[in-house]
C-alpha cells in the first residue's frame, strides 16, 4: 500500500509539475545531448561533402578524425545524455519526486561522463585516438582516450545505480503494485546498461595496459566480441529507449489508450534477456566462429525480430483503434484522423514507419549468406543512419517538443509546433535520401570508411559518384534539419511563453486484463538474461582463448 | 491442450535429423542446448497428463519427492560423458534419451516444484549448483578426451559452460538470499 506521505508527494507532482532540481538535472542532460547533436551535426555534413567528392578535408582534420568525432558525438553522448534526461525525467514523474541520494548520484553520473568526454576527445582533435567509434584494436588510440572512456562508463554506472534505487524504493512503499510503466522501461535500460557496459569494460582494462605498452599483444578477437556485446546492446538500449515513447507517449498524444500492459511489459523483458549475445551478428565475418556456432547465433539475433513485430502489430493496432474511434473509416482511410499536424505525433510516428525498412535491413545483415554481400560496405551505414538516424533520433525530437517545455515549464505554440513539423519533414527526406543512396551504393560495393577516393580513376569506383552525391543532399538538408530542432530545444527551454505542459502518458484500456505479478520480479529476468548471455559467448570466447593467434601489436593506421 | 501441442511440436522438431544433427555436432549445445529443450517439451505437456491422469500423480508424488528424486538421476545420468557417447553411437541410446528427458524429467519436474517446500527447492538449486561446479571442474581439467565424438577443445568449452551456468545460478542464490520479496510484495 502506497503511503500518505507518497500519496501527497504523488499529488503535489502532478499538480506543481516536475520538482525544480530535478528539472535542472534532467534539462542539464538534454542540453549536452542537442549540443552534440549540433556539433555532431556539423561534422556528419564534412564527411557528406568529403564522401561526395566536394570537399577536400584538411591535413590537420581529415576524414577519420572527423568520422571518429561525429560517431562518438552521435551515437554515444546524444543518445546516452537523451536517454539518462529523459528517463530521469519519467522516474520523477512517476515515481513521486527523485530521492536526494539518487539526483546525487545522476550529477556525480553527469560529472563522471563529462570529465570522461573531454579526456576522450582531446586526443582525437590531436589526431591520437582516430580508431573510429567502434575503438577495437587492432587499430590503438592514445591511452588517455581509454582512461575517458572508463571515466564515462563509471558515469553511466552512478544513473544505473540511482534508477535502481530509486525503483527499489518505490516498490518498498507501494508493495504489489505494478511499477508505473514508464519506470518499467527506465529499469529495462539502465538493466541493459548496467550489464553491457561490463563486457566493453573489460575490453578497455585489457586495451590500457597494450596502449601504454606494457604488454606487447592483444587478443584481437576477444576484444572485438566484448566490444560487439556491448556495442549491440547500446543499439537496443536507444531502441528500448524510442519504444517506451511508442507505447506511452504517443497513444496519449493521438488521444487513445495504451496498448495491454502485459505485452509492454513482455516485449521489454524479452529484449533485455535476448539483447547481448545479438552481438554476434556484427562478427558474422569473423574469422575464429565455426559455421554451425554462427548458425545459431543468426537465430539468436533474429529471435530480437519478436518482440520488434509485436510491438509493430501494437502501435497499428493503437492508431486503427483510436482514429476509428474518432471516426476514421475503410481499410486505410482511418489514417487521415491520426493528428498528421502535431509533432509530437508525426516526429515518432516517421520514426516507426522507418523502421519497417529499417529492421528488413537489419534482418539482411543478421543472414550469414546476404551478409556477405553488404558487410563493410556503405549499406551497414545506410542502415544504421535509417534506424538510429531515423527511427530512435527523429523519436526523441518528437519526445523533445512536450518533454523540454514540461521541464521549463513553458508550452509548445502553435508556431514551434509548426517548425517543429517542418523540421521532422526535411529530417525525414534528407536522412530518408542519404539512407537509400547509401544502401544502394553499398550494394555496388563503396566501402564503409573511406574518404572519397575513385581508386585511380577506377570505372566501378566512378559508377559510384552519383549516388554519393545524394549523400551530400541528404546531409545539407539533415544540416538545416539540425539547426531547427536545436533551435527548438533552446527556444522551449529558454524562451518559449510560461505556462504548463503535461507529462503525455496514456492509461490503459478500461476493460484491460490484469497484468500477471511475475514481469515484475526483475531478479529472475536477470537470472535467464545471465544464462542467455553464458550460453552465447562461451563457446566462442572458450575458442578465441584457447586457439589463440600470437595476438596483434598496437597499429597506428592514420 | 495448447501447452501439449508446443510440447509435441518442440519435440517433434528436436527429433528432426538435421536439428538433430545440428545440435548434436557441438558438445556443449548437444548437452546444454538439445537436453534442456527436451526436459522443456516434456515440461509443457505434463499439465495435460495431470488433469488426465491426477490419481496416478497423487498416487506415486504425493509430497513431489518422488518426482525430483526421478528427475535428479535422469539429469545425472545425462551429464555424464560417456552416456553422450553412446547416445551418439547407440540408436537405442538416442530413443532413450528422446523419451527420458521429456517423460521422466521434464513431466516429473512440473509435478514435483511446487509441491517442494522452499527449503526443497533450494536444496534442489544448491545440489545442482554444485553439480555444475564439480562437473566443469571435471571437463576443464581433464587431460584426456571424456567422449570420443567430440574434441578436447569442445570438452574444455563444455566445463566452461558449466561453470559459467553454476555462477549464474550462485548469483541467484545470493539475491534469494538477500532480498526479501515480502518487502517488495
Amino acid at each position: 500500500m502506497s503511503t500518505p506521505l507518497q500519496a501527497l508527494k504523488k499529488k503535489t507532482n502532478e499538480a506543481l509539475g516536475i520538482r525544480p532540481e530535478d528539472a535542472v538535472l534532467s534539462k542539464s542532460y538534454l542540453l549536452v545531448a542537442f549540443a552534440a547533436l549540433l556539433i555532431g551535426g556539423i561534422l556528419g555534413l564534412l564527411q557528406g561533402l568529403n564522401r561526395a567528392g566536394l570537399l577536400d578535408l584538411p591535413h590537420w582534420f581529415n576524414y577519420y578524425q572527423v568520422l571518429t568525432a561525429h560517431g562518438l558525438l552521435l551515437v554515444l553522448v546524444l543518445t546516452a545524455f537523451f536517454t539518462i534526461g529523459y528517463f530521469y525525467a519519467a522516474l520523477s514523474h512517476t515515481l513521486g519526486g527523485l530521492l536526494p541520494k539518487v539526483r546525487k548520484l545522476a550529477w556525480v553520473g553527469f560529472g563522471l561522463k563529462m570529465a570522461g568526454f573531454v579526456l576522450a576527445v582531446i586526443p582525437i582533435l590531436m589526431n591520437k585516438a582516430t580508431v573510429l567509434y567502434t575503438f577495437y584494436p587492432p587499430m590503438a588510440a592514445s591511452p588517455v582516450f581509454y582512461f575517458g572512456l572508463v571515466f564515462i562508463v563509471l558515469g553511466v554506472w552512478m544513473c544505473a545505480f540511482g534508477c535502481f534505487i530509486q525503483v527499489a524504493n518505490w516498490r518498498k512503499q507501494n508493495k504489489g503494485k505494478h511499477v508505473p510503466i514508464l519506470a518499467y522501461f527506465a529499469t529495462g535500460v539502465f538493466v541493459l546498461l548496467f550489464f553491457g557496459s561490463i563486457p566493453v569494460t573489460i575490453e578497455v582494462f585489457m586495451i590500457i595496459p597494450w596502449s601504454l605498452g606494457w604488454v606487447e599483444t592483444i587478443n584481437v578477437m576477444v576484444a572485438r566480441t566484448l566490444f560487439w556485446a556491448f556495442g549491440h546492446t547500446l543499439v537496443n538500449i536507444w531502441y528500448l529507449t524510442a519504444v517506451s515513447a511508442w507505447y506511452v507517449v504517443v497513444p496519449k498524444v493521438i488521444g487513445g489508450r495504451r496498448f495491454s500492459d502485459t505485452l509492454t511489459r513482455v516485449v521489454i523483458f524479452l529484449l533485455v534477456i535476448m539483447n547481448i549475445p545479438g552481438g554476434f551478428h556484427h562478427q558474422i565475418i569473423d574469422p575464429g566462429i565455426a559455421e554451425s556456432v554462427k548458425f545459431l547465433h543468426v537465430f539468436m539475433s533474429l529471435a530480437i525480430g519478436l518482440p520488434s513485430l509485436m510491438t509493430a502489430y501494437a502501435m497499428f493496432s493503437v492508431f486503427e483503434k483510436t482514429a476509428k474511434k474518432k471516426g476514421g473509416k475503410g481499410v486505410f482511410g482511418w489514417f487521415k484522423k491520426l493528428p498528421w499536424g502535431d509533432v509530437r505525433f508525426l516526429a515518432p510516428m516517421m520514426a516507426m514507419i522507418a523502421f519497417i525498412p529499417g529492421g528488413a535491413g537489419g534482418i539482411v545483415q543478421s543472414t550469414n549468406q546476404l551478409n556477405q554481400v553488404v558487410h563493410n560496405t556503405m549499406w551497414i551505414v545506410g542502415h544504421f543512419h535509417l534506424t538510429v538516424g531515423m527511427s530512435v533520433v527523429l523519436t526523441f525530437f518528437g519526445i523533445s517538443y512536450w518533454l523540454v517545455p514540461y521541464l521549463s515549464k513553458r508550452v509548445l505554440t502553435p508556431k514551434l509546433n509548426k517548425l517543429g513539423v517542418i523540421q521532422t519533414i526535411i529530417w525525414s527526406a534528407g536522412m530518408g535520401l542519404m539512407a537509400i543512396a547509401m544502401h544502394w551504393v553499398g550494394l555496388l560495393g563503396s566501402p564503409r570508411r573511406t574518404s572519397y577516393t575513385t581508386y585511380f580513376d577506377n570505372a566501378t569506383a566512378l559508377g559510384w559518384d552519383p549516388y554519393l552525391l545524394f549523400l551530400a543532399v541528404g546531409g545539407t538538408l539533415l544540416m538545416i534539419g539540425v539547426i531547427l530542432q536545436v533551435y527548438a530545444v533552446v527556444h522551449l527551454m529558454f524562451f518559449a511563453p510560461k505556462g504548463e505542459t503535461e507529462f503525455p502518458i496514456a492509461e490503459e484500456e478500461e476493460d484491460a486484463a490484469k497484468t500477471p505479478y511475475w514481469t515484475e520480479r526483475w531478479g529472475r529476468i536477470i537470472f535467464v538474461m545471465l544464462l542467455v548471455i553464458a550460453m552465447g559467448y562461451v563457446i566462442p570466447m572458450v575458442e578465441f582463448i584457447v586457439n589463440a593467434p600470437p595476438g596483434s601489436p598496437p597499429f597506428k593506421t592514420w | 491442450m495448447n501447452q501439449l501441442i508446443i510440447g509435441a511440436l518442440l519435440l517433434l522438431v528436436l527429433a528432426l535429423p538435421p536439428v538433430r544433427h545440428l545440435l548434436e555436432s557441438i558438445m556443449i549445445v548437444h548437452m546444454h542446448m538439445q537436453m534442456p529443450l527436451l526436459v522443456v517439451a516434456g515440461f509443457l505437456t505434463a499439465k495435460y497428463m495431470q488433469e488426465k491422469l491426477p490419481g496416478f500423480f497423487k498416487k506415486w508424488n504425493r509430497n513431489g519427492l518422488p518426482g525430483i528424486l526421478l528427475f535428479v538421476i535422469i539429469m545425472v545420468y545425462w551429464t555424464l560423458p560417456r552416456t553422450m557417447d553412446e547416445a551418439l553411437t547407440v540408436p537405442a541410446v538416442e530413443i532413450f534419451k528422446y523419451v527420458s528427458l521429456p517423460f521422466l524429467a521434464g513431466v516429473p519436474l512440473r509435478d514435483s516444484w511446487k509441491k517442494l517446500s522452499v527449503s526443497g527447492k533450494n536444496t534442489v538449486f544448491t545440489g545442482f549448483t554444485m553439480l555444475f561446479f564439480g562437473m566443469g571442474w571435471l571437463y576443464i581439467k581433464s587431460p584426456e578426451q571424456l567422449c570420443n565424438n567430440y574434441l578436447l577443445v569442445e570438452q574444455l568449452t563444455l566445463g566452461w559452460g558449466f561453470v559459467t551456468m553454476a555462477v549464474c545460478m550462485v548469483v541467484y542464490l545470493v539475491y534469494k538470499a538477500l532480498v526479501d520479496p515480502s518487502e517488495y510484495e
